[in-house]
């Protein structure tokens, strides 16, 4: 998929507003070595161009309605380059500070624009991929957490509102999230996704569980001497001992 | 906190005039009869002790202040309070004369005290008629610097949300995404990026004009909001309408400046910006007598969460409502998982 530098970059442009979109095709359009190969004005469209098309680099904007651009960084971050573009936001800025991202300013200036370029295709010749847990997790006000789960099914994404899920399974390289009778896989370890939630609301009762608390009916011990959590539709799911303390410590 | 006990050097001036009321006493006494060293004796002691019992006078000036308690309601527990104090007077003088008694080698004769009982008794209600006095100048003292405590913190709060408001006109994500859209527009549509540079000069100017002054006619706030949404829909495109039905009634009215652009912000930053295809922000203003009704409605995305930064900007307006209008102006919310609303309520002063 990453193609050798000599030949033509595809890039896709992602933003909300059109002139945005506008001046980025201006300033590319002339370089015979890139190709603009789609603009989207939303994070889902971006998710769907990079599932279909393939593009080598997203120019992705941070502010976006439904899906912002750290949103979709973790949705498609394995399968494109991504360079941030921003007019301003604190949050962001800091992020990128932080884990040394590259981004544009707006508003920037064709030069910019190419050494951005120059830059993007350094990364993607030595198959370099932007932390993107790591950066959501830094673009994210202090003390606030994830309201919600997106999930990433080849071209679609899954919004799970946090209240909808009764708990988090791992398995092997991923985690699988139990939502309204169906299960969604992520890319991600359950560690990673334990510290993104609430610990006030989600538990991690075992090794490989973490449960949205709302869900447990009560605790039950069964005949081996193991405790097990009974959920609120029978399931069960195993509790480890130090899963059992944390689980006393929330009731 | 009682305000002599609080501070020591207060408690130790207090005490010190004890002292000099128990010399006072002595000397009438010693006219009376007694020597120096019997008045002394019996007096110094218990003057101390009444001191801190003196100092119960608070919580009657507390309980019956004199502003709001009648006269005959101040005079009688004022009354009923000095004598019961002065009656525990008494008791220490009692008390005392016994130590004493129990004490010979002091050479104390104690005979004669219990002839001046009367005398101490009037004494005592005096003393602390006197220290309630003291109590009530006290409690008048800190109810003014309160007052003026108080009127200097809301000068702060107008100050600071003037300050405030000036910094939220150069919200620098709007400005940078109005160059950017500048930038975008001069080579696509030159006239276009010329608008949006005298559009982005005047709202400048306008913000920079009204916010040096108290207040301004809901006019002007109104024409500088149609700025505001005229930039923003550069920048947004179809996505952004604006429906408005203004009162020309209204057009007079005195307001604060800055006072709808924050709210007319909120509605585009919270509102408008987080949904795909964008909707229309209401904006209605009423006159009816010599109130002054101002709504502001914007849908919104139902599965965002609502922002936490919206409260501080909502919070400004609010404050320099009540810094203008005090009790009489209101600021309401309605907020719904699609849709917010602002109401104002206030009182429409105008020049003529």
């Amino acid at each position: 998929m990453t193609d050798a530098p000599s030949s033509r970059l595809r890039v896709a442009l992602v933003d909300d507003e059109a002139l945005a979109r506008a001046v980025l095709r201006e300033y590319l359009t002339p370089m015979e070595d890139v190709e603009v190969i789609a603009e989207c004005a939303n994070g889902f469209e971006a998710v769907k161009v990079v599932s279909e098309l393939h593009p080598d680099l997203l120019f992705l904007d941070v502010q976006m309605p439904k899906l912002n651009g750290f949103e979709v960084l973790e949705l498609v971050g394995r399968d494109v380059a991504v360079v941030f573009v921003t007019a301003y936001d604190q949050y962001a800025l800091r992020a990128f500070e932080v884990h040394a991202v590259d981004y544009l300013l707006k508003p920037f200036s064709p030069e910019r624009l190419a050494d951005a370029l120059t830059r993007a295709r350094e990364r993607l010749r030595r198959g370099e991929r932007l932390p993107a847990q790591e950066l959501v997790a830094a673009a994210r006000p202090q003390s606030s957490r994830a309201g919600r789960i997106l999930v990433r099914d080849g071209s679609r994404v899954h919004v799970l509102p946090l209240e909808k899920i009764d708990y988090v399974q791992a398995q092997d390289d991923y985690v699988c999230f139990r939502c309204e009778g169906k299960d969604y896989l992520k890319d991600q370890t359950l560690t990673q996704v334990e510290a993104s939630l609430d610990p006030g609301r989600f538990v991690r009762i075992h090794r490989s569980f973490l449960l949205n608390l709302d869900r447990l009916a009560r605790v039950e011990t069964d005949e081996r001497e193991n405790r097990v959590a009974i959920l609120t539709d029978g399931r069960r799911l195993p509790v480890s001992r130090s899963g059992y303390t944390r689980l006393s410590a929330r009731l | 906190m009682h305000p002599i006990l609080a501070r020591a050097e207060r408690l130790a001036s207090y005490l010190a005039a004890w002292l000099v009321v128990a010399v006072l006493l002595a000397a009438v006494l010693t006219r009376q009869g007694l020597t120096w060293a019997e008045a002394l004796a019996l007096l110094l002691p218990i003057c101390l002790v009444y001191g801190f019992v003196c100092l119960s006078a608070w919580y009657v000036c507390r309980a019956t202040p004199l502003t709001t308690s009648g006269v005959m309601r101040v005079l009688g527990s004022s009354g009923l309070a000095a004598v019961v104090a002065s009656g525990v007077w008494i008791g220490l003088e009692r008390m005392w004369t016994t130590v004493l008694d129990a004490l010979p080698a002091l050479g104390v004769s104690t005979a004669q005290y219990e002839a001046h009982e009367p005398f101490l008794f009037a004494a005592g209600v005096l003393l602390f008629l006197l220290a309630l006095t003291v109590h009530y100048l006290l409690l008048a003292f800190e109810f003014a610097r309160e007052a003026e405590r108080r009127q200097l913190q809301l000068e702060v709060l107008a100050r600071e949300a003037e300050l405030r408001a000036l910094r939220a006109q150069l919200d620098p994500h709007f400005l940078y995404n109005s160059l950017n859209s500048i930038s975008a527009l001069t080579a696509v549509d030159p006239a276009g990026a010329r608008r949006m540079c005298m559009l982005l000069a005047d709202f400048l100017r306008d913000t920079l004009n009204v916010s040096s002054r108290d207040q301004i006619p809901l006019a002007e706030e109104l024409a500088l909001t149609d700025r505001f949404l005229g930039i923003e829909q550069v920048r947004f495109g179809e996505r952004l309408r604006v429906e408005r039905h203004v009162d020309a009634a209204a057009a007079q009215c005195r307001v604060p400046p800055l006072l709808l652009q924050p709210l007319v912000e909120n509605a585009v930053t919270h509102g408008i910006a987080g949904l795909l295809e964008g909707g229309v922000i209401r904006l209605d203003v009423a006159r009816q007598q010599g109130r002054l009704s101002i709504a502001i409605e914007n849908p919104r995305d139902a599965d965002t969460p609502p922002p936490s930064r919206r409260g501080v900007g909502l919070d400004n307006v609010r404050q320099r409502l009540t810094v203008m209008f005090g009790g009489d102006a209101r600021l309401e919310t309605q907020a719904d998982p699609g849709r917010f609303r602002v109401e104002l309520a206030l009182p429409c002063f105008t020049d003529d």
